[in-house]
């Protein structure tokens, strides 16, 4: 039977860690392996992971979002809509037309439902975009944040819906998905944790990266998902085995680590992907080889994956 | 005849400080003035001191429905201006120091407050604890960043 394709989050609690960075590169080193590849960016707030790929923003769609619309000619102004809101994004004074306010709106439609006159039409606004575009031959997908608005999490919804029924439709298209979340262990990372296989922590060695990964983790557990995470910038200030120490207390396991590489930076500031086939990166340099190292590491647990869950079964 | 409200800590009254948290404050009181003079006082819990959200909003409701048409406020954030604006409610700055309700009447009665076209903090600033008091005098421009995430 051919296989359904793997889902892997790349996440990691605290910004700048380098989450899009190795989101891309795992996605380029599946793609080098002769894997079929799709790469979706759900940090839709900032959505840059086609800047790392130099890719363009394309076929770019709307994604919309509910906005209560008051049909004057029909509404009593009974106020029944004001008072059940549960965010008070309608303004409703004795005796005048409800006003609503967008800015509050959380979209449960409770207004439209339960309004006796029907009296309220369900509008649509654009809070954001999703963009689907190719390079490298890869596919990636790419989420935006309208700025301004606030309902974020829609977005990375309007993507896992188009992933979902991509999935129906097509189960076989690709052999691997890479997920790249935003910073934080919020509703929007939530979604695509929920939504993977396995997940790749990316952190650094400081206390912050420390702080935010022991964030990420336990959202992760409570999720019930696998997980083992990357230290990047692994060589900085030599924090490096006391943080590996107090990862292994903790009972996390390691993916592996990158040291801070001038290649590495190189390759970001160019968007040429430092494990792309066709880049000239020094094959020999820390950066690489740590690169290397991980996918090894990640292959090797997606195969006992696959092994537990045949004997599981 | 106007019907002055003003935020106000406590159950309010005329002798209550003015709060400058106005969606957070907890309690409004009415205070109407005719001929110059404070004619009559009524005072009302604010129902929206600890909503979950949109604060401002609900405020603004309790003022409308009491048919308040002039609003003394210390800190006012983007919804409760547009709010107060919808339901034309004139909007005056409280002076930036701890004042009694009957005193900051007195002052408006007097002429002594500017009146204020529009929110002076951002979305937001009143929630939490402690007084905080912004920047006053007229026409602040509110740039509000209000993040909210309940799908």
């Amino acid at each position: 039977m051919p296989e359904k394709a793997k889902i892997i989050t790349v996440t990691g609690g605290k910004g700048g860690t380098g989450k899009t960075l190795v989101a891309v590169n795992l996605a380029t080193m599946f793609k080098n392996a002769g894997k079929r590849v799709l790469l979706i960016d759900g940090d839709v707030e900032n959505p840059n992971t086609y800047l790392l790929m130099n890719g363009e923003l394309e076929n770019k769609a709307p994604v919309y979002f509910f906005k209560p619309s008051i049909i004057e000619t029909k509404c009593s102004k009974c106020g029944l809509c004001s008072k059940n809101c549960a965010t008070h994004a309608l303004l409703h004074v004795d005796g005048q037309y409800p006003i609503p306010f967008l800015t509050v709106c959380s979209g449960c439609k409770l207004c439209y439902k339960i309004c006796p006159e029907e009296a309220i039409k369900e509008d649509y606004k654009t809070i954001g975009w999703t963009y689907e575009t190719k390079k490298n031959n890869m596919d990636l997908w790419i989420g935006e944040l309208k700025p301004s608005e606030a309902r974020s999490a829609a977005v990375v919804e309007a993507l896992l819906d188009n992933l979902k029924e991509l999935l129906e439709k097509e189960p076989q298209k690709y052999d691997i998905i890479v997920l790249d979340t935003a910073p934080g262990a919020h509703c929007d990372v939530e979604l695509l944790l929920e939504s993977a296989d396995l997940i790749v922590p990316v952190t650094e060695p400081t206390k912050f990266g420390k702080l935010d990964l022991l964030r990420i983790i336990e959202l992760i557990e409570l999720l019930g998902k696998p997980y083992k995470a990357i230290i990047n910038r692994s060589s900085l200030l030599g924090f490096k085995e006391k943080f590996l120490e107090e990862l292994e207390r903790k009972d996390i396991e390691i993916l592996g680590d990158i040291p801070l590489d001038d290649e590495i930076v190189q390759s970001y500031c160019q968007g040429d992907p430092l494990m792309d086939e066709n880049s000239n990166f020094n094959k020999e340099g820390e950066g690489y080889k740590s690169f290397i190292t991980i996918f090894e590491n990640l292959n090797k647990w997606i195969r006992e994956k696959k092994t537990a869950s045949m004997e599981g079964a | 005849m106007v019907i002055v409200a003003v935020p106000s800590g406590g159950n309010g009254g005329l002798t209550s400080i003015l709060n400058p948290r106005f969606g957070r404050c907890e309690s409004f009181t009415f205070v109407t003035v005719e001929d110059g003079e404070i004619k009559q006082v009524k005072t009302l819990p604010n129902a929206a001191s600890d909503a979950m959200g949109g604060a401002g909003i609900q405020a603004a409701q309790t003022l409308g429905n009491n048919n308040a048409t002039v609003a003394i406020v210390g800190n006012l954030g983007p919804n409760a201006a547009q709010a107060l604006g919808s339901l034309n409610i004139k909007l005056y700055q409280a002076p930036n120091q701890q004042i009694t309700v009957k005193d900051v009447v007195q002052e408006y009665i007097d002429g002594n407050l500017q009146e204020l076209s529009g929110a002076n903090v951002g979305s937001h600033f009143g929630m939490g604890g402690g007084f905080g008091r912004g920047r006053g005098g007229a026409g602040g421009g509110g740039g509000g960043r209000g993040r909210g995430r309940n799908l």
